[in-house]
């Protein structure tokens, strides 16, 4: 079976990480090589086990635009559509293992990545199962 | 010999085996499997069996025995299907002319050509170049770009679907078009340079070293054609580019710029390797878009300190790339060195009758330059606003957190 695990952050997350100047005081680049360094090997350790099918982050939410179907007339797109502290998602790793627990064992381990203020980097992860291609044969 | 050397030993000899089977027996989709096949067969035996006294030999018999099974299924495959295409010599099984003895380098060219097939988008050249000429397996090659190992293997076989479809022939192209093919076979080698070359730490893959993978393919063609200045000028821009990368980012992954780069640590190896290549390239003739690049490059490196950088020289190279033709990024770099060789105001004025080019406009290199240039002239304010535009105009971390540090230090000033 593969899972789709779900990694969120806000714009603020986003900014706090580049660089970008906020109220509060952003990454140091000690902080940023540790968080890329659990990442990467976290994802490495996916490839070597085989479990590894796709994994993407995203770029920051304000480049999101969203378009919205009307009834009578064009589409409407707007840009950056998200409030700066909302969570959406920032990145995916697909998986293809076992089990929905082992999907998720895999998973919770984010929560060891760590972060410049010590709390948990992530408030929640989601692990969801992808559509299965294909029906079961008959008997 | 140890696991290290059979690695380099199987790689330099996948595309002379590839070449010699498919020369053989055609059937180049088929024969490309056949010697994955032959080389994974290899790294599993020869650390414990010891090698062949004739690795290449080894190889094409291997080699040949798979590609004969994987015929047999396929010829039954076609059976069961109740195919009615008719069964046709295909070109390139015709014996080769006899005046005309195949070599195994010869090969190895053929097959770069083959697989710099114009039929082929870019992405499928690559896929297939590092594979079949690198001997790269298709997982590492996945690995490098970052995709699943499955789109990695339909990319590849749908590469070698249209070859086989094109009915390309296996030999060299003729004197007519072999500029134009050998100028498809450098770019594809320079596009899997720059992708090694330009990927920087992030929280996604370790990813395959193909810097190294397009220096030692580029090699291999300048060895072939050490007489072509175009393929001599693409080498020595590779390696007067990867000398500088000990130094392009700090201990953290943090991108560090030229200017602010420490030159001790640039590969001086490199460096002369580099500086002569284009020695040897310029004078012999024509001059190629990669030998003005190199030799722009060489300025860079031959400087003692950014500030002793030959600008003037640097101005005036950017100026025949910019006669060879139009690419706005030549455009920008060309602004760029203008503004260190006579001032921002010169450079800022170039900038502007850029503004209306909108494939620089919304680039965030246009505006980093720009942000360079308003530092230099006193402007903080107007910089510092370039320097944001430019971060939001790039989606990589490291460049992000590069352009709002520089951004940061205007304002404490």
């Amino acid at each position: 079976m593969k899972y789709m695990i779900m990694l969120y952050a806000s714009q603020q997350d986003y900014d706090l990480m580049v660089g970008n100047p906020t109220d509060r005081p952003a990454w140091s680049p000690e902080a940023v090589a540790k968080m890329f360094e659990f990442m990467e090997q976290w994802n490495n350790e996916l490839v070597e086990s085989g479990e590894f099918v796709d994994g993407q982050g995203l770029a920051a939410p304000v480049h999101t635009r969203r378009i919205q179907g009307r009834r009578d007339g064009a589409p409407v797109v707007t840009d950056g559509p998200y409030p700066e502290t909302q969570e959406v998602l920032a990145g995916y790793t697909i998986v293809e293992c076992d089990s929905f627990d082992r999907a998720t064992e895999i998973a919770a381990r984010v929560t060891e990545c760590p972060s410049p203020s010590g709390e948990p980097s992530a408030e929640y992860i989601d692990v969801r199962p992808l559509q299965s291609e294909r029906a079961d044969p008959e008997i | 010999m140890d696991d290290v050397d059979i690695e380099g030993l199987l790689r330099t000899l996948a595309p002379q085996v590839l070449g010699a089977v498919v020369r053989r027996y055609g059937h180049f989709d088929l024969a490309e499997d056949a010697t994955q096949e032959a080389l994974v067969a290899a790294v599993a035996q020869w650390p414990g069996q010891g090698v062949p006294d004739d690795p290449r030999a080894w190889l094409i018999r291997v080699a040949s025995r798979r590609l004969t099974d994987l015929l047999r299924s396929d010829q039954a495959r076609q059976r069961r299907e109740d195919t009615v295409a008719a069964w046709t010599i295909p070109e390139e099984r015709l014996a080769a002319p006899a005046d005309q003895p195949p070599s195994a380098s010869d090969d190895t060219l053929v097959l770069l050509f083959l697989c710099c097939h114009p039929a082929l988008p870019p992405a499928s050249q690559i896929a297939l170049t590092l594979r079949a000429v690198g001997g790269l397996s298709t997982a590492e090659i996945a690995r490098a770009f970052l995709v699943p190992e499955a789109t990695m293997t339909r990319r590849i076989s749908r590469a070698k679907q249209r070859i086989r479809d094109s009915r390309a022939p296996f030999r060299m192209p003729s004197d007519d078009e072999r500029s134009g093919r050998l100028d498809a076979v450098l770019h594809t080698l320079y596009l899997i340079f720059n992708e090694g070359y330009a990927s920087t730490s992030g929280p996604y893959l370790q990813r395959t070293e193909l810097a190294a993978e397009a220096i030692r393919l580029t090699r291999t063609v300048h060895r072939l054609l050490p007489d072509d200045a175009e393929v001599t000028g693409l080498l020595a821009l590779m390696l007067l580019t990867d000398a500088r990368r000990p130094a392009r980012t700090g201990p953290n992954g943090e991108l560090i710029p030229m200017a602010d780069q420490d030159r001790d640590r640039w590969d001086a190896a490199a460096i002369a390797e580099g500086v002569a290549l284009v020695s040897e390239a310029l004078p012999t003739g024509a001059t190629g878009p990669y030998q003005v690049q190199a030799a722009i490059a060489a300025l860079h490196d031959e400087a003692p300190s950014a500030d002793e950088t030959d600008w003037p020289q640097i101005v005036a190279l950017y100026e025949v790339l910019l006669r060879l033709g139009d690419n706005p990024m030549v455009a920008l770099n060309h602004a760029a060195a203008v503004g260190m060789a006579k001032g921002p105001a010169a450079g800022l004025e170039l900038l502007e009758g850029l503004a209306s080019d909108r494939r620089v406009a919304e680039d965030h290199r246009f505006y980093a330059v720009q942000a360079h240039l308003q530092e230099m002239a006193g402007d903080p304010v107007a910089a510092r606003e370039s320097y944001d535009q430019a971060a939001r105009r790039t989606t990589n971390v490291p460049q992000q957190r590069y352009l709002h540090a520089r951004a940061a230090r205007l304002t404490g000033s």
